[in-house]
């Protein structure tokens, strides 16, 4: 009878601590998932935007999409490298190749959550076999900054983590903001990428975070151009070169792509003058010497690092 | 059954019912069959996991467990195999019909714009109803391509133009939808952009239980349109004239001809994209390896279609490694070559044959 009572009260806490160690919510595709409480093993389905606010918030991710199974990115850009440096804690493993995602390698890292972008329903279905799939929205167009970061820390339990960091961050903005030789608050700032064209870079990424941070207003450019570009377009949208040298922004914020090799002054100022030539005598940002270069690998990312990197290129440039 | 010789002085095996089936289409049959059979056991121990021949066998005698390896056969690589076999099968179906109805060889799904109806209906989904379930998806396409079969039924009269016409004014519709798909992709955000390009390359990795239940019933249309179209589909061969000299009622097999396609091509677009190419390259291929017309062409062609799909596929999960190679280039880096090839073969047996 004792052995009876025994076996039932270690069935019932087992039960209910197997019951605590999830929960439900409701992700941006309003789906209900069942998520662990604290999920220890993360698959992410998309590098920039979701596996970096993850390992920022600390989590463990150990599969992302577009790596080699030692962890070497399988595109020309590494993010985790340019954004953390190279942290040997950091070789995350792959899930195959894009499209074609490998389930049994998946399966085999032993995921207890694998967090996918907001439209990836069909992946989903298969996926949600061999983990609980959180889908989180990365380009709807309500996010700016690091929100994906923070919305992810909300919804995994790390808010507190997120708002340790946010703070050591303004902190930071603060100083940076100090060290320029005028304040920026007022001032209108446009940032650019030059791909094989330019494009405005738009609000989901650490470096517009910190440019808005330090008191920077956008520069209306969408109404200054002939052709309106369609709104929720993600990272970035193209202008035209014609256009790019009519705008008059107080500052201009110049990155290359990501996938250059070269992030260098000269070399941005290269690639740009190819695409639009004499744009730096028609510019006023450009004749008065109000361009920051950035290097769109480190600050890209929706994450507090991103940020911080801009901020850092921002002190340098006060010098 | 008896073994004869036909009037041209081949071998045939006479069924009671009348049936004649030469040897040699017989033998190409037998050999194809024993080649999938083959690409699918070795794909079977194909993949991450490491299974030899013998823990596939006992995993599929013991069915299905929690297990890594029974993950591995029973979820990943035997629905992927079926899969392959099914869409490959339908597709090269669809081709071989479509080059006898056009009496043109480079008709297929893709050229007729076919394909391009049931993709365009799926991007229209997706980027104005992106909240649709996924259930409905293979309706979509059913309907885009539905909508392209009317569409070439009408530019194209009942059943009073030729082959030729039939093909221009596909190319003039794919084209058309081509451009409209590329203004869609234009105005999609890149979540769904990243999501249609990944669908686009095409790939088995979606295919499991429940797509194989739900392609299944489409597939089986492939057998009553063997059995039925295909003594039509050998008068068409020998040209629209002599079809209606030979007493075929083009106004009447036409369309049906096209909807069989519509539908084939529709669901296996919405089960693993589109598969660039197999419509083309697998009824040349088998006509290469037993040239012959009618229901035989349709067989013999489905069956390359679908050993093709399954080397292809066991291509993209067993030397690929981490190199994104989505099935469609698989295909295409496989069958290219084997086309090239047996088209030199036939020219130089053309020219030694004068």
């Amino acid at each position: 009878m004792r052995k009876l009572v025994t076996t039932m009260a270690v069935m019932l806490l087992a039960t209910t601590a197997a019951f605590a160690q999830t929960r439900e919510v409701i992700d941006d595709a309003g789906r209900t998932v069942q998520i662990p409480e604290k999920p220890q093993r993360i698959i992410a389905m998309h590098e920039a935007l979701i596996a970096l606010p993850l390992i920022e918030l600390g989590f463990d991710v150990i599969g992302v999409y577009g790596r080699a199974d030692d962890g070497a990115s399988i595109y020309d850009v590494d993010f985790i490298k340019s954004v953390f440096g190279d942290d040997p804690s950091l070789q995350i493993g792959g899930i195959g190749p894009v499209g074609d995602i490998d389930l049994e390698k998946l399966r085999a890292l032993k995921p207890d959550l694998i967090v996918g972008m907001g439209r990836q329903l069909a992946q989903s279905e298969i996926l949600s076999a061999i983990a609980p799939v959180y889908l989180q929205t990365t380009m709807a167009g309500s996010e700016s900054g690091f929100s994906i970061e923070e919305q992810l820390a909300k919804a995994f339990g790390r808010t507190a983590v997120f708002d340790v960091k946010r703070a050591s961050y303004l902190e930071r903005v603060e100083e940076v903001r100090a060290s320029l030789p005028e304040d920026p608050r007022g001032k209108t700032y446009l940032a650019i990428i030059v791909f094989d064209q330019i494009s405005a870079v738009r609000d989901v990424s650490g470096a517009i975070q910190a440019i808005r941070d330090l008191g920077y207003e956008p520069y209306d450019w969408a109404n200054r151009v002939t052709n309106e570009p369609a709104k929720s377009r993600g990272f970035a949208v193209p202008l035209s070169s014609e256009e790019f040298a009519l705008l008059d922004p107080d500052l201009l914020v110049i990155m290359n792509s990501y996938m250059s090799a070269d992030h260098s002054e000269g070399g941005i100022r290269a690639r740009l003058d190819a695409i639009a030539p004499g744009w730096s005598r028609f510019m006023r940002a450009a004749k008065e010497d109000q361009i920051v270069f950035l290097n769109s690998a480190e600050v890209a990312t929706p994450t507090i690092r991103s940020a911080l990197h801009t901020l850092a290129a921002f002190e340098e440039w006060g010098r | 059954m008896i073994v004869t010789r036909a009037l041209d002085g081949r071998r045939v095996v006479l069924f009671e019912s009348g049936l004649k089936v030469r040897v040699g289409d017989l033998a190409a049959l037998g050999g194809l069959l024993t080649a999938i059979l083959a690409a699918a056991i070795v794909s079977l121990t194909t993949g991450t996991t490491p299974i030899t021949l013998g823990d596939a066998a006992a995993s599929l005698w013991r069915g299905p467990d929690s297990g890594d390896l029974s993950f591995a056969i029973w979820d990943v690589r035997l629905p992927r195999i079926l899969m392959g076999v099914m869409v490959g099968g339908s597709i090269a179906l669809t081709g071989a019909m479509l080059q006898s109805l056009s009496q043109n060889p480079l008709a297929d799904p893709g050229l007729l714009g076919l394909s391009q109806g049931s993709m365009t209906a799926l991007m229209v989904i997706f980027v104005l109803f992106p909240a649709t379930p996924q259930g409905v998806l293979p309706l979509a396409a059913l309907g885009g391509g539905l909508a392209v079969g009317a569409l070439l039924i009408f530019l194209v009269g009942r059943g009073n133009a030729g082959g030729m016409a039939i093909l221009l004014m596909g190319i003039a519709v794919e084209t058309s939808l081509s451009s409209m798909t590329s203004i869609l992709v234009l105005y999609t955000p890149p979540e769904v952009s990243l999501a249609l390009a990944e669908w686009m390359a095409g790939s088995l990795f979606r295919s499991s239980w429940d797509s194989l239940a739900t392609f299944t019933p489409w597939f089986a249309l492939g057998v009553p349109a063997i059995l039925l179209l295909g003594r039509s589909l050998r008068s068409y061969d020998m040209g629209d004239q002599v079809a209606m000299s030979l007493g075929e009622n083009l106004p009447f097999s036409k369309p049906i001809i096209l909807v069989t396609a519509v539908l084939l091509t529709s669901a296996a677009v919405s089960a693993v994209g589109p598969l660039a190419f197999l419509g083309v390259m697998a009824p040349h291929l088998a006509n290469f390896i037993s040239p012959t017309s009618g229901r035989a062409r349709l067989m013999l062609s489905v069956a390359v279609g679908a050993l093709l799909v399954v080397c292809a596929d066991m291509m993209t999960r067993g030397f690929a490694g981490d190199i994104p190679l989505p099935t469609g280039l698989a295909i295409v880096m496989l069958g290219v070559p084997m086309f090239i090839v047996t088209l030199r073969l036939r020219a130089m047996r053309r020219m030694r044959g004068q």
